[in-house]
This record gives structure tokens, C-alpha cells and sequence, in this order.
């Protein structure tokens, strides 16, 4: 039988024996403790003193008065507000790289919760783990409360006075100004900041991408005349190969691709799904999703890529070029491209002119242009260039710069050669940043405007030429902030707040340029309330292709140890390395919390003696802990970007280190790449917080697979244990039954590529507690949906698979009859209930639960200063759900299936007279999830995707051999592969 | 608590008959009334807005008695006046602005209505200034039923069970067990103490019934004081303005719902905002037992922005999930059954004890209001069969699940 394991331990474990006879870990982590603790044993003392302070507690507890609890309402009710209803609102997420349209859920003026809207085109309902945090970074307590004027606080009018004058004097006497942003999109914006320019004529705006995307822009301009960045088309491509770009975690626009590449595999409504081939150096998201997948150098990049212009060349009868020895063997990828001409896709993440210019070529080859790549309707979301940026610090450093204003935007940290820049920062007299943290860039700076959060913001957004998108205020400013653009608007001499002036702006440019709407007022109205406007585009044809020459420079050689800086799910530039959230949201990969690391491959580990959590030097002054990454090249180390943070706030302060220091300019552009690495070990250790072996379910068949061709043949491949369980399922006890409602969830494992949306959005929604790295690493994390990462195969290049896990609201449910107090009894529902209140903490539940979804509240998270995250202050406590309890110390928690929303629309189908319609109830994980891949609703409706998922022949339990009768089902994954290990399919049904 | 129960289970009870009486009620008002009948009873309800301001037959308010306004007035000026007094009076309108000028010039309030709900106000009003009395409208016929099946001695001993009940709460909260404690405590130590050193008393057994009976009494009394902690039961705080629902429910009527306005939308009822209170203390600047200071409160609110700080006198825990809507929309639960007799009171005061016990005895001994009637109820095919075939005579909240878990607390 194919084994699947989880760490590298586990894997030697099968490798050595054959079968994973290791004892799982123990429950709870024993740090810290004495041995008679350990052992359980507790002395007479320890009883006495137990017994009075449990007398002491209960005595003080009777003593106390109930608080006065103050009911305070409005004075003048606004009519759209019902105390203890949700209103929701359209807005636009935009945080300078990844765009998504949202609706804001707001209840009693805070919002609390970020959904997806689903009227976008663009992102279709769909978010990822960030937009689902960004909701707590409004009730950041880091964020300024006032402006600051050289490290003082002061008040918005002398500010304004004094940088106006200085603006003048800079202006008439002939100064420099920048405008350093980072990528705008919002048309009102930049119409504004020409009139900045036209007030001030000698203002220049450089757009500066920490994370860059400008080769591409360099590439299309060479090859079609427009720095642009073409409109992917992922839901057209049979086949896809991917070089290092991952565009399902980070790159681009990954909310938008996910959806589309989900759904060319989802294998609901069709036999047949996309082919993903992935060649690159680390182990990214998207990688880990690839049907094929290999391993290259960073350097190696575009031998690869030439090696494969050439086979397509040569089949197509195009010149070809000198042949440089690939590592890879592209023959397979090229007759699967051939075979599809015109429906597939190539693609490229790295950040460098010719290996863009190759793809660009291939694609050509290929007839991709207007197919599956649309020049017409690019994505305008990256559009730094990275020269401008290099050229201005020099600037900068010639003391050409007389005045900065930064916006959205922190160079101090995230630009590579960070003290140049803020050397020439003291040759800069007029320096202003709009940064609502006092950052790194920030902390530099004569004046510092903080800008509003976008919930406090009006703001507007184009994505994509025609698609417009609107952001409105869903909260009143918390501080005496400004959005950054009245700042600019006050300093030009601009009069009105902003919202009028985008208002004006889309009466005067946006309004006439549509036929919807026969006057202005209707077309805002509607524009505001769905979030989003597309106008209607033309079919246009695509422009002349430009052949570039591809003859193979002389570069040198990449040699020795490369080094490859990539963005996390989480964390992308460390903009949001203040969120606590994202912190602790487990890398989808790695399961790393709290930190970044170096990745080695096992068998570079294995040749230098390295183990995970080892400390390294790299190039001497970094020193970063080890993670033995599977499946990463061996002759690459590669580090998550965005952490190592200085001025970034409480939570960001301290954690990982800053690696955008190796960013190495090549041709005018960022590579995030860099060879001839030198390592050493220092000798000493580094704890790291892995989720990942938290859980272990001992190597019993949790993850089942096929591949393409042996589904299609027979749906039950892969998944022939499930009909021989269903037979043996005989039981001495009744069969539970559910006649009203039994709910279900049911997930697609082809469908979920494990970006972690789902685990914040329900964190969100159900006032999880962060707990910080140390808890953590005794295996605490409260996470109510985790996502269990399980390799197979080899550890050279494994398969990996995604598996979101929650409470199963087992039908015979095992944490139940152990509960002395009986305070997880089931519903009549389906459900498997939690009552907190009844709870005492014996924690049998979590012993007996097999699927360790049931986490432990061993201490008080909320108001207490040990966890500085986000419940320890009143700010941050706004964000809570006020219809889910926070739950004290001392007891147990699980996933509810969010049982706030499934009462609530029975109330509301209640109130309308009507029964509960499909897909009326959402809960939060599938709410947030970007693929659809997971499905609420009623079982007892035949006609519910639930249950029409549950009738799947793919369709299994986990653990179902143990009669436990899930409420949650798994859809197998299925891999379009040419080959599966044989013996899969003939064994997959024995188990051992 | 008893009482409570015997009088839930009336309810209950009255649940079961409800089919026959439903059919008689129909029967009565068919041959009493006919269609208009059923639009004077839409327009009692409407009316309820209405009453904020207005009387019929009962004099002046804030705005004209309405009795007989039918005749005084065509039908079309008042149709248009009910919708947009304002523009008429800005249209010079000469009845109108009259009457502006008459009363304070207090603008009344634009109603969205449609002509049929116009039709049934104004319905009602005829029928009530010719002296008729017309039933409750509702739009369950189950409420119809409890309601109107009501006869007139049955509601006074409503009342007076209440009352009694009032009392009862108010004698047992100001109950003080601590002597008794206190004195049990002295008792079984002393003869503790005598059965082990002095031996003072010879008869043995005397020490040993002593110490039986003064540690029931203590454990006793320890298990009651536990239970009852954190409850609030008899909790009736001093509000930061003298306001009093005797005065507004009782002699003025006005309707719980007119100022608890979301009690049937959503989770909370709703404390009604200033403005809300303004669309009476614009005219009514004095009362009869405070004079101007109370009122004042809420101007002085108004004027300098600051909201108006009440102390809530039922409170539930946080682990609580306490839905308004459910009970009051849904169920058809009358405030009073957990609020108490809240129109006699001057100084709101919590009655029942709200402990989960409560809540889920009532639960047990509670129909489904809308069972038959409400068609999300058809979710329950199980049920629905047993009920039809005989098998169960009533479907109470228990049945659903209502006494689960999850059901209120997550």
C-alpha cells in the first residue's frame, strides 16, 4: 500500500520498518514540566492547596456583585440599522498588490467580517487568507492615532501649513518631488495626483512593487508594444505549465486563478480536467497542487524553458536555437502542449527579462494569445518598475530629491539595499509618509500623514481596464486620521472631502462611458450597492507579436548553493506581519508559525548533517533556523520574504528575519535569486512552531487518490474501501436518525489547494483565540479548521495532498459518551454540540475524538496581558462576533458548523414563511473558500449539492471504518498523471 | 415557579383547542362582520402608529381626536394627508395648514401606505367612532385564537396570578437566610465540639440529631445560594430617567412594539432611540407625576449629543443566544409571559428568574406556535405525519430541538 506521511520522522519510520508502528506523540507537550508532574502524581501539598483555591475561588466568586450592564441607544436611529442585525457592504480590498472585491459585514456599526463578493467578475466571491485578516488590521492598536511632526504629535493644520509652504518653496525654486507609491489602481487617485502635478509641476510619481512583476511589463512591452500585464485565462487551459510562478498562493492575482483552475478540475460536472505541470525550485502552494511536478535551480530556469521553445520550435517548424543540456526532460510537457494548441498556458513568476521574453515566445508558438492570454483586458494590479526605483535612490543619494512623499509604501524594509535608501533620505529636505504605522520608511520622516484604513475609506479601483470597483466606509474613523488622498487633495489646494471629488470623477468620466443607466444617480446608486461595474468590452485583436531573439547570452553560470526569496500565503511583503492572524496561520506548505526559515532539501540536510531547527549562517550575518522541505531542490536554499520586521508593531517586532537584503538587481530588474551561497552551521538550535505533526492520524488511510484515466474508467478508483466499510457498518446501538435537518459538509479534494482562506475566515467568524509560538509549539493552536498536508512517495519530490479538517459531527460520536458532565451531547440536527457552560475541562473528549479536532482552552485568552494579540484590548476586541461566545479557560471548543448562521436563516426562512432553501446557509470556511471546494447544506434534501456530493462514488469518510458516521465527506483527490503506482489501485482497498 | 408552570400549561392547553375554537371564532365573525370587518381589524393593528398621536374619542394628543374624521373630511384629502402631510401644507393646502397652525405646528409623520391599508385604517376608525369594538388583528390565526378566546374573567385572574406572583418573587428575594446559616453553623460545631471533647451532653444521640439537622439546613441553604448566584430575579435599578411604562402603557396605551420597535426583526428588542421619544415630547413637554425635569433628560440628551445611558435590567449570561424575534414573531409569545405585568410598573423590575430551567421548562410545556400554519415548518415531515395519524396530539419546542444545546448557546 502507498504510504502517506506527514514529517520527515514519519517518513523514515516507513522507510526503515515498512510500517509506522511509532507511537503518536504525546497529547500535550511536557516542556517545562517536573518529572513527578509528568508522571501525574500530585503530593499532599499540592492537594491542600488545590483544595483552597478552589474554597478561596468559590468564596470570592459568591462575593461578588453582577456587573451594571448599560443598555445605550442611538439617539437618532439611521433606519438601515437593526441593533443585533448584520448589514452588509460592497468594498474593495486593494493593499497596493492583490485586489479583491468584498462585502463587509458590519454589525451595530463595527465590521467584523470579510466575505467575498460574489457580483465581481474578477474574483467571484472568492478570498484569500489576507483579505480575511485585513479586517483586524483596523483595529490594530500599532496604528498612528494622530500625525506626527518630527516624532511629536500634532494636529492636521499646522501640518498641512508647513508642508504646503515647503511644497511652494520646493516648487519655486525649482526642487524635485517624488511621489513614491506603490501600484495604484483607483482611476479617482490618479486623476488626482495629476492635478497634485499640476499644481506642483515638478512632481514626479514612481510606482515601486517590493515584490515586482516589471520584467513581465519590460517583456510585452518588448514583444507587443504594451508594458502590461496580460489577463490569464486559467478556466481555458488544458494544460498548464508553470515555471516558478505561483499563481495559486501569491502571484499575480491568485484569487482569480484559483477559482479558474479549480474549476477546470473540480471533475463535478465534467470527465475531464486540466493537466499542471510545475517546474520550479522551492516547494510552493501551487506546486504542491501540480499534477507533474519538477526540480530546478533558480539559474536553471531558462535552460529549461529554452529546451522547450526549441522541441515546440522544432515541431512547429520555427528556428530553433543552440540546445543547452536541460534538466529536465521536456519532451512529455511539449506533446502534451502540441496536443492542445491554442488551450494552453505557459507561465513564468521570476522576475527576469529573458525567461519572460521565452514564455512569451512559447505562448506565441502555441496560439495562446487571444486564446487562454488576453493582451486587451491586462490586469493592472503590478506596475512598478524596478529601474525607476534603483535610479531614484541614486537620485535620492545625489541629493537630486528635494521632497518624498511616500504612500502605501515602506522602502526602509522591503528595498534591497535599505540603508542607501535612507541615506539618501538625509539629503531629502521635505520627507512625508502616509503610512498609518510608524514604519520603518515612516520612522525616517519629517512629517508622517496616517492614512485611514480602507474600511474607514472612500476609494475606488480598476483591476482591469472597464472593471470598475468601488470601496465605502463601512466604519467611522477611530483616530484623527485622514485617507491619504484628502492629504494630497488638502495640499494641492483641491477643496471638498474625497468622496465628492471620486463622486464628480465618475459623473465626468466613468458615468458617460456606459449605456446602462439613463442618469448618473441610478448608475452610482447601483455601482455602490453591488461593489463592482464592468462595462461592456469589444472583442479586440490581440497585438502583433514582436519575435525576440533568444540566442543564449553568456550569463554566467549558476554555481554552488542558490539561494531563491519567495512570498508566503500569509505574510507576502510584511505588510501584514502586524497580524497576528496571519502569524499564526500555519504555512500551507511548511505548517511553520511565527516564523521564516531557511528550506533545504532532505538530501542536502542529510549530506551536511543538518536537522530541522538547526541554525545556519548565510553569506555570515543571516542566521535563520533549518526546515527540511521535501520535494525542494537540493542545491537551493530558499526563504519566505516579509519578515524580520523592526517598526512594524507589537506583534510583527522580532519574528523571522529580513531577507529582501539579497535582492539582486539584474538588467535593471529585482531578482529574487542570488548563487554561490555560503552556508555553515553554527551548531546551535532554533525552535521553530510546526503545526505539522501536531495531529498525527498514524498512517491509516486518510488521503485516498487516483489519477485521471483510472477515474474516468471507474468512478470508484481509488476509493473501494468506502463501499466495503458501508458494508460492514453494524452497530448495537439504533441507527441515529435525523428526520427535520442533518446537515453535511462535503469537500472536493481536487478542488481545495490548501491556501488557508477557510482557517482565518473561521477564525474570524468564531473569535478563535491567537495564542502565540510558544503555546503553539506545545501543541495548542485553537485553529477550529486546520489543513493537514500529507506527502506520499518519495521525500525527493513527493505528491502532496491538502486536506481541510474539522470537527466531523460524527453521527455516533465518540467524544460523546465519555463526557462525565454530558456537555457534548448531539442534536436532533446532525450535530454534535459544545455547550461551554456545562463544560469542565476533563478533556476525555479530546482523548477519545479520533480526528484531534478539539482544542483546549488552557488559559484565559481574552483580557489577559500574557497573549498581546488582538483580545487583550478593546480595540481589538471590536472585531469579536458578538453572536459567538468567547470562551474562558478551562474548556473544550470545536467547530460548531458555524451554528450562528445555520439558526440565523432558519429564523430569517421563518420570519419570510419559507422553508430553508439550498445553499441559504454558509458557513464561514466555504464562504471564504476561493475554489468551492467545500459544500454546506442539508442531507435530508436529495437535491442539495451536499448530498448529491455525498452520493459521489468518490465520496469517503475519514476514519469511517470506525463507525463513527461522519457528517463530512471528501470528494478523492484525482491527479491527471500518465501513471499511478500499479499497486495504488489493486491495494488501496486493504488495509493493514 | 409553580405557578408559573400551572400557568404555562394553561397556555399550553389552550394550544390543543385552538383548531375548534379557531373554527367557532370564525364562525362568530362571519356573522357578525363581514369583509370590512377583516379591514378594520388590519386597521386596528395599523392603527397602533397611529395611537402615538392620536385618539379616537378620547380627545386631543399630539394631534386631532379622529372620531368621525371619515365624515369631516373627503376621502382623497385624507389619503393624501396620511402620505405627505408636509407637501400639502407647502401647497397651501387650507385644512391643512389649519390644522398645522392648530397643533403646535408638529409636522406629522409621511406614511408609505397602500390604498387598501389606508382603506382598513380608516375602517377601523369608522367602526370605532360608531362605538364598535374590533378584534386584535394578527396574522396567525393561532394568536386570533388565544387572543380573542380570552374571555373577560379569565384575563382579570391573568392578572391576578401575575400580581400574586409579583409578590411571591418580591417575598422570596427579600428572604434572608444568613441568621439561619449562621445559627445552623454555631449549632453544628458546638455539638461537633461537645460529641468529641466536652461531652456536656450525655445522651448521645441529641448531638448526633443536632448535627443531622443543622447540616441539612446548612447544605441546604448553600445549595440555594448557589444556585441563585448571579442570578438578578426581583433586579429593578434606578434608570437615569424617571420613566415609567405605567404612565405610557397603561394610561396613554401605547403599544410595547411602538417604542421596542425590532423586537420582532431581530435578537434584541430594541431601547428606542431619543428621537424615537421625541415624536411625543416634541408636544408633550410636562408630566403629571415628574413635571418638566424627566423630560427635560431627553432634550438635554438630544441637544449636546449624548446618548441616553440605560441600566438593562434582564440580562443573560454571555454564553446566552437570546432571540426577541424568535419568541415574539415566531413563537407568539406575549412580552408578559417573561417580562411580567411590565404596563404597571413605574420602576421596570425583573420577575422571572431567567435561569436555564425556566427556559427549558417552558420549552417542554410551549407549542409551536406556527406549526400548521408557517410553511418552514414543513421541514418537520416526521412530526407533521405522527400529528396527522394521532400518534402525539401537539408539537411543543422541545419536540424541535428546541431544548438542545446548541440551540442557545455557541
Amino acid at each position: 500500500m502507498k504510504k502517506y506521511w506527514k514529517s520527515l520522522e514519519e517518513h523514515q519510520e516507513i522507510k526503515n520498518k515498512g510500517t509506522l508502528d511509532k507511537k503518536a506523540e504525546p497529547e500535550f507537550s511536557i516542556d517545562g514540566l517536573s518529572q513527578e508532574e509528568v508522571k501525574g502524581k500530585a503530593s499532599r501539598r499540592d492537594f491542600l492547596k488545590m483544595l483552597g483555591f478552589t474554597i478561596g475561588y468559590a468564596s470570592l466568586a459568591s462575593s461578588c456583585e453582577m456587573p451594571v450592564r448599560k443598555a445605550i441607544p442611538f439617539l437618532n436611529k439611521p433606519e438601515e440599522v437593526t441593533p443585533g442585525e448584520a448589514n452588509y457592504y460592497a468594498s474593495t480590498y486593494f493593499d497596493g498588490k492583490d485586489y479583491c472585491s468584498v462585502l463587509v459585514k458590519v454589525r451595530e456599526g463595527r465590521p467584523i467580517k470579510i466575505e467575498g463578493n460574489t457580483l465581481s467578475p474578477i474574483t467571484q466571491g472568492g478570498t484569500s487568507a489576507r483579505v480575511q485578516a485585513s479586517v483586524l488590521n483596523l483595529y490594530d492598536t500599532t496604528r498612528l492615532q494622530n500625525p506626527f511632526e518630527n516624532a511629536n504629535e500634532s494636529d492636521w493644520d499646522s501640518i498641512d501649513g508647513k508642508i504646503k509652504k515647503q511644497l511652494q518653496e520646493i516648487s519655486s525654486a525649482n526642487g524635485k518631488i517624488v511621489l513614491l507609491s506603490s501600484s495604484i489602481i483607483s482611476p479617482t487617485t490618479k486623476k488626482l495626483i495629476g492635478e497634485f502635478q499640476d499644481k506642483y509641476p515638478a512632481t514626479e510619481w514612481i510606482t515601486y512593487d517590493a515584490i515586482s512583476a516589471s520584467a513581465m511589463l519590460e517583456a510585452n512591452e518588448q514583444s507587443f508594444g504594451k508594458a502590461v500585464i496580460p489577463d490569464y485565462k486559467f478556466q481555458n487551459a488544458n494544460v498548464i505549465v508553470s515555471f516558478n510562478a505561483d499563481f495559486l498562493g501569491t502571484w499575480l492575482s491568485p484569487i482569480e486563478y484559483a477559482k479558474a483552475y479549480a474549476r477546470k478540475r473540480n471533475l463535478e460536472d465534467s470527465k475531464e480536467m486540466s493537466k499542471h505541470y510545475q517546474v520550479e525550485s522551492y516547494m510552493s502552494l501551487t506546486g504542491s497542487n501540480a499534477d507533474n511536478r519538477y526540480k530546478i535551480r533558480p539559474s536553471q530556469e531558462q535552460e529549461v524553458l529554452m529546451a522547450l521553445y526549441n522541441e515546440l520550435a522544432a515541431a512547429t517548424g520555427v528556428q530553433t536555437y543552440e540546445l543547452i543540456a536541460s534538466p529536465v526532460d521536456v519532451e512529455p510537457i511539449a506533446k502534451d502542449l502540441l496536443k492542445n494548441k491554442g488551450k494552453t498556458l505557459v507561465v513564468c513568476g521570476s522576475n527576469s527579462l529573458k525567461s519572460q521574453l521565452i514564455v512569451n515566445s512559447i505562448n506565441h508558438l502555441l496560439g495562446n494569445y487571444g486564446q487562454t492570454i488576453d493582451m486587451n483586458n491586462p490586469l493592472q494590479t503590478i506596475q512598478g518598475m524596478d529601474k525607476r526605483m534603483y535610479d531614484l535612490v541614486d537620485r535620492m543619494n545625489r541629493g537630486e530629491i528635494a521632497g518624498l512623499i511616500t504612500y502605501n509604501t515602506n522602502p526602509a524594509y522591503t528595498y534591497p539595499e535599505a540603508d542607501k535608501f535612507v541615506q539618501g533620505l538625509q539629503k531629502v529636505s521635505l520627507k512625508i509618509s502616509l503610512a498609518d504605522i510608524e514604519d520603518e520608511t515612516a520612522r525616517h520622516m519629517q512629517f508622517i500623514c496616517p492614512d485611514n484604513n480602507y474600511l474607514e475609506s472612500w476609494n475606488d479601483a480598476e483591476p482591469k481596464p472597464g472593471h470598475y470597483s468601488l470601496g465605502q466606509p463601512t466604519i467611522q474613523k477611530l483616530f484623527n486620521t485622514r485617507q491619504a488622498q484628502e492629504s494630497l487633495m488638502k495640499w494641492a489646494g483641491i477643496e471638498g472631502d474625497y468622496y465628492l471629488y471620486m463622486k464628480d470623477h465618475w459623473e465626468s468620466d466613468i458615468f458617460p462611458k456606459q449605456d446602462q443607466y439613463s442618469t448618473f444617480e441610478k448608475f452610482w446608486v447601483q455601482s455602490l450597492h453591488d461593489g463592482v461595474f464592468a462595462l461592456r468590452q469589444d472583442e479586440a485583436a490581440q497585438p502583433k507579436f514582436n519575435k525576440p531573439d533568444l540566442k543564449p547570452d553568456n550569463q554566467p553560470k549558476g554555481n554552488g548553493i542558490e539561494l531563491l526569496l519567495y512570498e508566503t500565503v500569509a505574510m507576502g511583503e510584511g505588510r501584514n506581519a502586524n497580524n497576528p492572524w496571519l502569524q499564526e496561520l500555519p504555512d500551507p506548505i511548511s505548517k511553520v508559525t511565527w516564523d521564516n526559515y531557511a528550506n533545504v532539501s532532505p538530501k542536502y540536510a542529510e549530506e551536511n548533517d543538518l536537522k530541522n531547527e538547526d541554525l545556519i549562517s548565510i553569506q555570515k550575518d543571516l542566521i535563520l533556523p533549518v526546515l527540511i522541505q521535501p520535494g525542494h531542490d537540493d542545491h537551493t536554499v530558499s526563504i519566505p520574504l516579509g519578515y524580520g520586521r523592526t517598526s512594524g508593531g507589537r506583534v510583527a517586532d522580532g519574528i523571522g528575519k529580513n531577507v529582501f537584503g539579497f535582492i539582486r538587481n539584474i538588467a535593471g530588474n529585482m531578482a529574487y535569486s542570488g548563487n554561490n551561497i555560503e552556508i555553515k552551521a553554527t551548531g546551535e538550535k532554533y525552535p521553530l512552531a510546526l503545526t505539522q505533526s501536531h495531529h498525527t492520524m498514524e498512517g491509516r488511510p486518510i488521503v485516498r487518490e487516483t489519477t485521471l484515466k483510472h477515474w474516468q474508467q471507474d468512478p470508484d478508483s481509488g476509493n473501494e474501501l468506502h463501499d466495503k466499510v458501508e458494508k460492514q457498518h453494524v452497530s448495537l446501538y439504533n441507527t441515529p436518525s435525523f428526520p427535520n435537518f442533518h446537515w453535511g459538509l462535503a469537500i472536493n479534494l481536487n478542488s481545495c489547494i490548501g491556501c488557508g482562506a477557510c482557517e482565518i475566515a473561521c477564525q474570524a467568524e468564531n473569535n478563535v483565540a491567537v495564542i502565540g509560538k510558544e503555546e503553539v509549539r506545545k501543541r495548542r493552536i485553537m485553529h477550529w479548521i486546520r489543513i493537514d498536508r500529507y506527502y506520499s512517495e518519495d521525500s525527493d519530490n513527493p505528491e502532496v495532498f491538502h486536506q481541510p479538517v474539522m470537527c466531523q459531527q460524527c453521527d455516533n460520536a465518540p467524544c460523546e459518551n465519555v463526557c462525565p458532565v454530558a456537555a457534548t451531547p448531539h442534536s436532533n440536527e446532525g450535530l454534535n454540540m459544545m455547550a461551554y457552560n456545562r463544560c469542565i475541562g476533563t478533556r476525555y473528549c479530546m482523548n477519545n475524538c479520533p480526528y484531534r479536532v478539539r482544542r483546549f482552552n488552557w488559559f484565559e485568552y481574552a483580557n489577559n496581558a500574557k497573549f498581546p494579540y488582538n483580545m487583550d484590548n478593546g480595540l481589538g476586541k471590536m472585531v469579536l462576533n458578538p453572536d459567538v461566545t468567547v470562551r474562558s479557560r478551562g474548556v473544550v471548543e470545536k467547530c460548531s458548523f458555524c451554528s450562528q448562521r445555520i439558526q440565523d436563516k432558519k429564523l430569517k426562512a421563518k420570519k419570510e414563511g419559507r422553508m430553508v432553501k439550498d445553499g441559504d446557509i454558509k458557513v464561514a470556511c466555504e464562504q471564504a473558500c476561493p475554489t468551492e471546494a467545500i459544500v454546506f447544506g442539508n442531507l435530508n434534501d436529495k437535491k442539495s449539492r451536499v448530498s448529491k456530493a455525498f452520493a459521489n462514488p468518490r465520496n469517503y469518510h475519514l476514519l469511517e471504518e470506525l463507525h463513527t458516521l461522519p457528517s463530512v465527506g471528501y470528494l478523492t483527490k484525482v491527479r491527471n498523471k500518465k501513471s499511478i503506482d500499479a499497486e495504488v489501485k489493486h491495494e488501496s482497498g486493504k488495509h493493514e | 415557579m409553580d405557578d408559573s408552570h400551572s400557568k404555562i400549561r394553561i397556555l399550553g392547553f389552550k394550544g390543543v383547542t385552538k383548531l375548534s375554537l379557531l373554527l367557532f371564532i370564525n364562525l362568530m365573525l362571519l356573522s357578525s362582520f363581514n369583509l370590512p370587518a377583516q379591514n378594520a381589524r388590519q386597521g386596528k393593528k395599523l392603527f397602533q402608529e397611529c395611537a402615538a398621536c392620536h385618539t379616537i374619542g378620547g380627545g386631543r394628543l399630539v394631534g386631532p381626536d379622529l372620531k368621525g374624521v371619515n365624515e369631516r373630511r373627503d376621502k382623497e384629502w385624507l389619503y393624501s394627508f396620511i402620505r405627505n402631510s408636509q407637501a400639502m401644507i407647502q401647497a397651501g393646502d387650507p385644512i391643512a395648514v389649519e390644522l398645522f397652525n392648530e397643533y403646535n405646528k408638529v409636522p406629522m409623520a409621511s406614511y408609505d401606505y397602500t390604498d387598501e391599508q389606508i382603506e382598513s385604517i380608516l375602517t377601523y376608525i369608522s367602526a370605532k367612532s360608531e362605538g364598535k369594538e374590533v378584534e386584535d388583528a394578527a396574522p396567525e390565526t393561532s394568536k386570533e385564537t388565544e387572543e380573542s378566546g380570552e374571555t373577560v374573567s379569565e384575563k382579570a385572574d391573568k392578572e391576578i396570578a401575575l400580581q400574586e406572583e409579583m409578590a411571591k418573587h418580591e417575598l422570596e428575594r427579600d428572604r434572608n437566610y444568613s441568621p439561619a446559616f449562621w445559627i445552623s453553623i454555631l449549632l453544628l460545631v458546638l455539638s461537633i465540639f461537645d460529641l468529641a471533647v466536652t461531652k456536656f451532653i450525655k445522651a448521645k444521640f441529641v448531638n448526633v440529631i443536632v448535627i443531622i439537622i443543622t447540616g441539612v439546613i446548612v447544605v441546604e441553604i448553600t445549595v440555594r445560594e448557589a444556585i441563585a448566584l448571579g442570578r438578578q430575579e426581583g433586579y429593578s435599578p434606578e434608570q437615569p430617567i424617571w420613566f415609567s411604562h405605567k404612565v405610557h402603557v397603561q394610561q396613554n396605551k401605547i403599544d410595547c412594539r411602538y417604542c421596542h420597535h425590532t423586537v420582532d426583526d431581530s435578537k434584541h428588542a430594541g431601547f428606542p432611540s431619543a428621537q424615537l421619544c421625541m415624536n411625543c415630547h416634541n408636544v408633550v413637554k410636562e408630566g403629571s407625576r415628574t413635571g418638566k425635569t424627566e423630560i427635560a433628560k431627553i432634550y438635554d440628551a438630544i441637544e449636546n449629543n449624548k446618548p441616553i445611558e440605560w441600566v438593562k435590567v434582564h440580562n443573560l449570561p454571555d454564553h446566552v443566544y437570546f432571540s426577541h424575534a424568535q419568541h415574539t414573531n415566531i413563537g407568539q409569545i406575549d412580552c408578559a409571559v417573561c417580562h411580567g405585568p411590565v404596563e404597571e410598573m413605574d420602576k421596570v423590575k425583573q420577575l422571572s428568574d431567567l435561569s436555564m430551567g425556566w427556559c427549558v421548562n417552558c420549552h417542554r410545556e410551549t407549542n409551536v406556535t406556527q406549526f400548521e400554519t408557517n410553511t418552514f415548518y414543513k421541514h418537520y415531515t416526521e412530526l407533521h405525519e405522527k400529528l396527522k395519524s394521532g400518534e402525539i396530539k401537539e408539537v411543543t419546542v422541545q419536540d424541535i430541538g428546541g431544548n438542545d444545546c446548541q440551540k442557545c448557546h455557541y
